[in-house]
């Protein structure tokens, strides 16, 4: 009756992808030279567990890059955020995915750049309290229904 | 040379991760069902809202104050925090978590690496990583690096690391500190010192030895006095013991199988239980360890410790006893001959005493108990009327959409965060 939480700071299980290989008959396969470990999304897309955080995409203001509503982001908080990462930031009481725009930096302020025309930049002001929050490594898809 | 890295008002710091908007401003954390405020933010500390303020008092003595108030969300400061020991774990030789916020490191073999700077580096990763601050104490002893993690978080000017490695800077900070804040100094102690003049904690490791021990002869407080002197004397058992429970034994020959392996884990799992009912504390983290035997290197070797976070902290023997199972179930490997295992509990707290009172929870709501699942029935036979209330805690937390609406009143966390880390219905939405 109680369920387990497991403390995921770990990444080292579950989500494993089967190499496939094509075996010919009558010749040993070329491949088993490079038999190793099998594929995981978790020790190979995630490279730092312990600063690693899930987003889920509201709304539409990132649709034109490719980030639809209700994607999954993987955000990665020890990555460096440079000029054109789509980054996490809290912007007016809400965490907002968006491109970072480090263009104006030199004139004393950055641009939050969504990938729609429907939305405006936000601009932030080095005298304002900005901290980006994360950075998007990976954004996940569900395409079955 | 020791560490010790303590995350700052720790519970406040998990929340600000997800709440950055809270950053500055006055925050407080509840203690299990709201009774009690067991964590405070420096703001709150400046208000002058003193620990374990009850929750209504606050909103007479404040009636005007903006402060937000959380109730305590264990998973959340447990998978965080676990998050913290992951780096710390990458970034030092060895460490041994003490508590669910403090982590003790000894850095052996450091010797030519500066360690002031190895420290400022460190809580620079764990903030930018995690985003929790943490404030490090680095000096030859574990009573010495606790009384520099102090200074390191008092004054931002030791950039989150204070290192005492000179006998002139030890005295600078003996001098400065106070003797009933010296780690191992309980208030007992801390009153007879004062009624002898002793003040600081200068004045203390000053006392001669003879006069230590025609005062005390406590071998816990000779060992502190010769610490602040700088000698290293404090065993890592003592640490261990504080705060947390141990319950873990050598198997009677060696066990290769999963069935048996987890009825020696339930009874350790439900020692600690009962020890922490003993104590009137609940805990929050259960760990098991699982070993082969290491005089028997002619077999296969395996070591292996987890840890789980509580919905909520708790001392009932089916949860503690459950989680311990979870635990075991990821840790176990087929094919090992295993020589022990051992439980641990950790993040231990008082119960709250409202919780004590639900034990003469009304007969209306026993009725609504038995209909809601047969699980707490069984359990009500076998346990008692104890067991149950703590049950159907977890229970409320398992089922918050559907008839878990019956607990409303048994259990309150009414202003409990959401768990972004753990639960996928919970992560944040970025807009």
């Amino acid at each position: 009756m109680s369920k387990i939480h497991i403390i995921p700071s770990e990444f080292i299980k579950e989500l494993e992808l089967q190499l496939a290989y094509s075996i010919k008959a009558g010749f040993p396969s070329p491949a088993e030279d490079y038999q190793h470990e099998t594929l995981d999304f978790n020790r190979d897309l995630i490279k730092h567990p312990e600063a690693t955080f899930y987003g889920r995409v509201d709304g539409d203001s990132m649709i034109d890059a490719g980030i639809n509503d209700g994607d999954i982001a993987i955000i990665d908080r020890s990555a460096e955020a440079s000029d054109g990462d789509v980054i996490v930031a809290f912007v007016n009481n809400e965490f907002t995915i968006k491109f970072l725009d480090l263009t104006h930096k030199s004139e004393g302020y950055i641009e939050l750049r969504p990938a729609n025309k429907k939305y405006h930049p936000i601009r932030i002001n080095d005298s304002d309290d900005f901290e980006v929050w994360g950075v998007v490594v990976w954004t996940i898809r569900n395409w079955k229904k | 040379m020791y560490g010790i890295i303590d995350c700052d008002n720790c519970y406040v710091s998990c929340e600000r991760v997800f709440r950055p908007d809270l950053n500055g401003k006055p925050v407080v954390v509840l203690s299990n069902n709201d009774g009690c405020i067991v964590a405070r933010s420096n703001e709150a500390k400046k208000l002058g809202i003193k620990a374990g303020l009850p929750y209504f008092k606050l909103q007479e003595q404040f009636p005007d104050q903006k402060i937000a108030v959380f109730s305590s969300n264990y998973e959340l400061y447990g998978e965080l925090t676990g998050r913290v020991v992951e780096i710390i774990r990458q970034e030092a030789p060895q460490y041994f978590r003490y508590s669910i916020d403090e982590c003790f490191v000894y850095l052996d073999g450091m010797e030519r690496i500066d360690l002031k700077q190895w420290g400022e580096n460190l809580h620079k990763r764990i903030k930018k990583s995690v985003g929790v601050p943490v404030s490090i104490g680095l000096a030859p002893n574990k009573t010495l690096a606790k009384m520099a993690s102090h200074f390191a978080k008092k004054h931002s000017g030791y950039r989150h690391c204070c290192l005492i490695d000179t006998d002139e800077k030890r005295i600078k900070a003996l001098k400065l500190y106070p003797v009933d804040e010296v780690w191992g100094i309980g208030r007992r102690y801390a009153a007879k010192l004062e009624s002898l003049g002793i003040h600081t904690a200068y004045e203390f490791a000053s006392m001669s030895k003879e006069a230590l021990n025609a005062t005390f002869n406590n071998v816990v407080i000779y060992r502190t006095w010769a610490e602040l002197n700088g000698e290293d004397c404090v065993p890592n058992e003592a640490m261990a013991k504080k705060k947390s429970i141990c319950t873990s034994r050598s198997f009677n020959g060696m066990i290769s199988d999963l069935e048996t392996i987890k009825i020696h884990v339930a009874n350790y799992a439900a020692r600690c239980a009962e020890k922490l009912r003993q104590q009137n504390t609940v805990a929050s983290i259960v760990g098991v360890f699982l070993n082969t035997n290491y005089f028997r290197d002619d077999l296969p070797q395996y070591w292996q410790f987890k840890e789980v976070s509580l919905p909520t902290a708790s001392n009932s023997t089916t949860t503690i006893v459950k989680s311990a199972h979870g635990v075991l179930n990821e840790i176990f490997k087929e094919g090992y001959q295993y020589k022990k295992a051992g439980v641990i509990v950790m993040g231990i707290a008082p119960t709250s005493p409202i919780q004590l009172n639900l034990f003469d929870i009304n007969a209306e709501r026993f009725e609504k108990l038995k209909s809601l699942d047969k699980v707490i029935d069984r359990i009500n036979k076998v346990n008692g009327t104890e067991t149950v209330i703590l049950a159907a805690q977890q229970y409320r937390q398992k089922n918050e959409q559907g008839k878990a609406d019956v607990f409303a009143n048994a259990i309150k966390h009414d202003f409990r965060s959401k768990n972004p880390t753990t639960r996928w219905s919970d992560i944040i939405r970025l807009k």
